[in-house]
């Protein structure tokens, strides 16, 4: 049992702002003081208290992030950790999956989501998010290219659809439905793309449009706890802002009373302007407008940091044009009728206009967009590490910083973007938002991202004190304390404490049952065909069985968190 | 009763096989997976230095072996399952020691083409469905791996390619192989010419053919513009490699040139390549290393954190640097494999084996540990050879402890020395 | 001026990332200086007699060394000479100084050197002036002269520099060199892959990879990546 006494708590999901506040915690839940007999005492005086991190969207887990390391030794020399009472940890962006437990937990993390699994290749992520100790992690398996998708949406065979969708999630102990590139992964089988909404895809005769809809509209017939998470056709192309717009518009007629009906993913690559890379431009702020005159869509930042960075997707297309562009190394892995995947090693440099643009674009989307709709992230690792995420929070709450960091890099972002005639600064409380309680609640886990009674008691405490601290001007300050916790808790135990590991513990791997809401039946005869004619392995030998995994927890679609 | 399983033989992971329980043995396997699985010699029980023991025993003097060791070797793990290739691992990071695995001897100039060039490749159920042209360049699938041309490669049909008549089958070799007899092209190339005949079809393709002499590794330059054009006209094209390409002259650079080739011919149309893997896990021995440690073969851990470099740490180099005081070989045989040189030095020092099977690496082992086999008495994960999980099953009781149980026990017993 | 000698035979390998340097430290601190045995960490008196004369920016090892890995490394200045066998890594990002091998080396000799001068009296084996896996640039300046023969990989990714090889040299000779000098008096194996930049010159025999144009003074490619490479006999 716990008590973490006289600490200043920021709980946007229960509306409070910086107050005195005492946390009281058993059997790894928040709970009332009176449930508490001779707790553990931590003195949270003139500290933040928040809840634990939530990383909606990150490349963690899964046969891509294994490539990258795999090609890139050179990001596996820098030594974090030498092994002793934990494992060793290395990794420079790219780090082993002990490594990705120990930084989430230093900085004050506590929950990630792997943010695209192939389905046939569901067990090796399963098997790597298993192998990152610390946090509470979950995977989304990826659909807008796998071809029983396609079929279903090109016979209009809706209800289909929706079995199918339920059927994939239990199979891949998966977490929801995410999209990357509808339409366009197919079309790379035959060395083309997916450039807009409406670009037939080969062999099916559906488009973008059909697919996205379509999959919108089941995912909210199963009603799971996480919309649609779409990563948009025509990422990294300028001009690509308007087909991200009216990607969004796709999601007008969908309303839920719990949460959006679309989440569309690190946005910052596909909100450009311009014809071309030498007309580039930004165009976060048409997206931004967008965003903020609806209620139903949500998005995540997708920030780029200066330095190193691996570009993993699953947009095996753009994954093959960005190889074209920089001459880098490439990785490809066209996947059965699911989809594919590509790996390209990437920096970032200041000076570089375009890549300066990038960095511009992700942070006026982080600051124009509502903070109730925009969830802080760097698509790790395409936009850099994980670690920086205290960088971005801190470059939200300061323009000071902004301007610091504008006067060293390159020129060109003065005409191309907004981001140095935006004075607004964020508060502490948003900035909470949009890495604690905002994500909770786009994932519909009603568990986390809070400090309210029955919430998960995955906290972390900051030397930080939001009543005293200065945001616009102390920007150094807020950085260094961000960066490290002075404590993390993870289901009421101590896990780290000032950037000093304290105890291995292992998290629970959410998925997702909508079975009871569909008949499975009406896809069995497809299922065995399919699976006869164009897969490489038998039905039978098919997904993960939930006795595999090392913490499962079933989220049955039917009752209510 | 017949039960489905997957076979633990070959990188193909065939999962369509079935197991008669009572009679114990396998039915549509192919030579090499049904001699697996079948009735064996096995080893008996644990022994130390000859003498029968318990296992906890011969665990325990495993575990006093390794954490005494300077510098012990764990060697093998291409033919056991993740679970127990992640204690391996593990275990490796707790004694400071070196872990290597079977690709140092055949398929790791691939893992170093990767960090060259990157690999660009799909699945096996890509080239089923949609291949319309084939390369094997120095792989012979009808005999290292008999089903994989007909489930996934030469008479897999799919939803591209509905007969065998649409899809051409080149093979590249030095010596006319059985699988040549099944090709509808076949070169043969003069051995060790792999790198230059590759640079050659690159600058055919990219429109420098002046550039080319006349005969290339005892191929003519008509014959290399013919095979050009083939891949260049091919809708889906995949070249698969074996050995004949990795353990000939050239190795890793073989590799990293046919991936510049095959970048190439991306931008005009779609191809892929592949290695034809031998063990069927030994992606996994690789994967597993990857993600718990960073890399995938010939790691050292004795700074107490991993470090890779594979003229150093690969187990033939340690060994015949005389650069390793131990050696725990786990589902393999490194006495009947390795060049003698390797194999003195093994004879020198304390080794301990884990298999199923006793083999040549039995008669220098002090310690012998018999486990169960994978993918019959035990169950676990493997990745066939393009990467695809699958749980290989267990359909019959055995009294044998699986690998994974006594890696788990040798872990404890190494925490315990280590602690006290 | 430092003098080492092995005091044991080594079991295993000892990793010793001594510089010249470390003879102008105190006699305390030179005797704890840190190396690895296999996964020991011992004191460097523990395995080396020590014996120090005078102030110079030298050290001497005497006897067989090919089991000590990473001697020289990341040097700035100083001379190292080495009377025997040298192991791994020797003389790897160096800036400056001097070592001079009286017996052989192993592998990764001059790895992504700068500056400084590394001679090789007896063989090396391979990866000569290399990049380490996934760098980018080998060496980029300085000289590394072997008197005997080398194996595989020479000078691959080079930035600049100079590789002398006096004897035969095997496969892979300039792959991917952007800029420096590689001569080979002997015989060779492949050379030129993906050259974009540079020179190399061979006395002996060699085999050119498909995919240079003939110039008047010998070659020039690699047309695969567009390069202007010279390779040129002599």
């Amino acid at each position: 049992m716990l008590h973490i006494k006289n600490g200043i708590v920021i709980d946007p999901k229960n509306g409070i702002n910086a107050e005195k506040m005492d946390i009281f915690i058993k059997d790894g839940k928040i709970v009332e003081e009176s449930e508490v007999k001779n707790p553990e005492v931590i003195d949270a005086s003139n500290k933040l208290v928040v809840a634990g991190g939530f990383d909606m969207h990150a490349h963690i887990a899964g046969s891509k992030i294994n490539v990258g390391r795999e090609m890139r030794p050179e990001e596996m020399r820098t030594v974090r950790l030498i092994a002793g009472k934990f494992r060793a940890s290395i990794g420079r962006v790219l780090l082993t999956s002990p490594a990705i437990g120990y930084e989430y937990a230093k900085m004050g993390y506590t929950s990630a989501f792997e943010a695209a699994q192939p389905p046939v290749g569901s067990l090796h992520t399963h098997e790597e998010l298993d192998a990152i100790p610390m946090i509470d992690k979950a995977a989304l398996p990826v659909f807008g290219n796998w071809h029983f998708v396609l079929k279903y949406v090109a016979e209009k065979e809706y209800e289909k659809l929706r079995s199918f969708i339920a059927w994939a999630i239990e199979r891949t102990k998966g977490y929801g439905v995410k999209v990357v590139n509808p339409g366009g992964v197919e079309a790379w089988m035959y060395g083309s793309n997916c450039k807009s909404l409406d670009d037939e895809v080969p062999g099916f005769g559906v488009t973008p449009r059909e697919i996205i809809t379509a999959l919108i509209q089941e995912t909210e017939n199963l009603n799971l706890p996480h919309s649609v998470h779409l990563h948009c056709n025509n990422l990294g192309t300028p001009g690509n802002y308007q087909t991200t717009i009216e990607s969004m518009k796709l999601a007008e007629k969908f309303s839920n009373d719990r949460r959006q009906v679309l989440h569309v993913t690190h946005v910052q690559f596909n909100s450009y302007a311009g014809s071309s890379w030498r007309d580039v431009a930004s165009g976060a702020e048409e997206v931004a407008k967008y965003v903020n005159s609806v209620d139903n869509i949500t998005i995540d930042m997708g920030q780029p940091i200066f330095g190193h960075a691996t570009a993993m997707t699953g947009d095996a297309p753009f994954q093959f044009t960005l190889h074209k562009l920089t001459g880098a190394r490439w990785s490809n892995k066209d996947s059965e009728i699911e989809g594919g995947a590509g790996i390209v090693p990437i920096g970032y440099l200041p000076k570089n206009p375009v890549h300066a643009l990038q960095w511009a674009i992700g942070l006026e989307l982080g600051l124009l967009v509502d903070s109730d709709k925009v969830v802080l992230s760097t698509d790790y690792p395409n936009g850099g590490p994980f670690t920086e995420y205290p960088y971005i929070m801190a470059m939200l709450m300061s323009r000071k910083m902004r301007e610091k960091e504008l006067e060293r890099v390159s020129p060109y972002v003065q005409k191309a973007s907004s981001l140095p005639a935006i004075d607004r600064e964020k508060t502490l409380y948003e900035v909470i938002q949009m890495t604690r309680s905002l994500p909770a609640r786009v994932m519909g886990l009603d568990v986390k991202g809070h400090l309210g009674i029955g919430a998960d008691a995955d906290i972390a405490i900051y030397n930080l004190n939001p009543l005293e601290i200065d945001t616009s001007n102390d920007f150094e300050t807020v950085y260094k304390s961000f960066k490290t916790s002075a404590y993390t808790i993870k289901s009421g135990e101590i896990i780290a404490k000032d950037g000093e590991l304290v105890k291995e513990v292992w998290g629970r791997t959410y998925w997702v049952d909508a079975r009871n809401k569909v008949s499975l039946d009406a896809i069995d005869a497809d299922l065995t065909e399919m699976f006869e004619k164009y897969y490489s392995l038998q039905r039978e030998n098919y997904g993960v069985e939930e006795r595999w995994l090392r913490k499962p927890e079933r989220l049955d679609v039917g009752e209510v968190r | 009763m017949e039960v489905n399983v997957i076979c633990t033989f070959c990188g193909s992971v065939c999962d369509d096989v079935l197991f008669d329980i009572e009679k114990f043995k396998g039915k549509k396997f192919c030579k090499l997976g049904s001699s697996k699985f079948s009735k064996k010699e096995r080893l008996k029980s644990p022994m130390i230095d000859g003498k029968e023991v318990s296992y906890e025993t011969a665990i325990e003097k495993s575990a006093e072996i390794l954490v005494n060791a300077k510098r012990p070797l764990l060697y093998g793990w291409a033919s056991t399952v993740n679970e127990a290739i992640r204690l391996g691992v593990i275990l490796t990071e707790k004694v400071g020691g070196v872990y290597d695995q079977c690709a140092s001897v055949c398929h790791a100039p691939g893992t170093l083409a990767l960090i060259e060039e990157g690999v660009p490749g799909g699945s096996l159920g890509e080239i089923k469905n949609r291949a319309d042209v084939v390369v094997f360049w120095g792989s012979n699938p009808m005999e290292a791996h008999p089903r994989h041309p007909v489930r996934y490669s030469v008479r897999a049909k799919g939803l591209l390619i509905k007969d065998r008549k649409d899809r051409k089958v080149v093979v590249v070799d030095v010596r006319k192989t059985k699988s040549a007899n099944m090709a509808d092209m076949f070169i043969q190339i003069k051995p060790g010419y792999d790198y230059a005949i590759i640079s050659a079809l690159r600058a055919i393709i990219k429109g420098e053919d002046s550039a080319v002499p006349d005969e290339v590794g005892g191929v003519s330059k008509e014959k290399l513009k013919e095979l050009a054009d083939l891949m260049v006209n091919a809708k889906y094209g995949a070249i698969l490699y074996g050995l004949g390409v990795t353990q000939s002259r050239g190795r890793d650079r073989n590799v990293e040139n046919a991936i510049k080739l095959v970048q190439l011919l991306n931008r005009k149309t779609r191809w892929i390549i592949w290695p034809m893997r031998g063990h069927y896990n030994v992606v996994g021995a690789g994967e597993v290393p990857a993600w718990e440690a960073g890399f995938t073969y010939a790691i050292d851990f004795s700074r107490g954190y991993p470090r890779f470099s594979p003229g150093e740490f690969s187990a033939n180099e340690v060994l015949q640097r005389r650069d390793c005081d131990a050696a725990l070989i786990i589902a393999s045989d490194p006495v009947a494999h390795f060049p003698k040189a390797s194999v003195a030095h093994l004879k020198k020092i304390p080794v301990i084996q884990i298999d199923p099977f006793p083999n040549m690496t039995t008669l220098v082992s002090n310690v012998v540990i018999p486990s169960a086999i994978a993918g019959l008495e035990a169950e676990g994960t493997a990745y066939r050879m393009d990467g695809i999980p699958f749980r290989v099953k267990k359909v019959v009781e055995s009294e044998y402890w699986s690998d994974e149980q006594i890696l788990e026990k040798m872990l404890e017993k190494v925490n315990e020395m280590l602690e006290g | 001026m430092l003098i080492l000698k092995p005091k044991i035979e080594f079991e295993v390998s000892v990793d010793a990332e001594i510089t010249p340097s470390i003879a102008l430290a105190s006699e305390e601190e030179i005797a704890n200086f840190e190396v690895f045995y296999g996964k020991e960490k011992r004191k460097l008196s523990e395995l080396f007699e020590v014996k120090k004369e005078g102030d110079s920016a030298k050290i001497v090892l005497e006897g067989d060394f090919s089991k000590v890995k990473w001697v020289g490394a990341r040097m700035d200045e100083g001379e190292i000479v080495i009377r025997g066998n040298i192991g791994d890594h020797c003389g790897a990002y160096m800036t400056g100084g001097k070592i001079i091998v009286e017996g052989d080396a192993l592998d990764w000799v001059g790895a992504e050197m700068k500056g400084g001068e590394i001679v090789i009296e007896g063989n090396a084996r391979n990866y000569i002036g290399c990049a380490y896996w996934g760098d980018a640039t080998g060496m980029s300046g300085g000289k590394i002269t072997i008197k005997g023969n080398a194996r595989n990989y020479i000078g691959e990714k080079m930035g600049g520099g100079e590789i002398e090889i006096h004897g035969d040299a095997e496969d892979f000779i300039g792959t991917e060199m952007k800029d420096g000098l590689i001569v080979i008096h002997g015989n060779c194996g492949f050379v030129g892959g993906d050259m974009k930049g540079g020179t190399i010159k061979i006395k002996g025999n060699f085999e050119l990879v498909p995919g240079f144009k003939k110039t008047d003074d010998g070659f020039e490619g690699d047309v695969n990546v567009g390069g202007k490479g010279k390779v040129i006999s002599f």
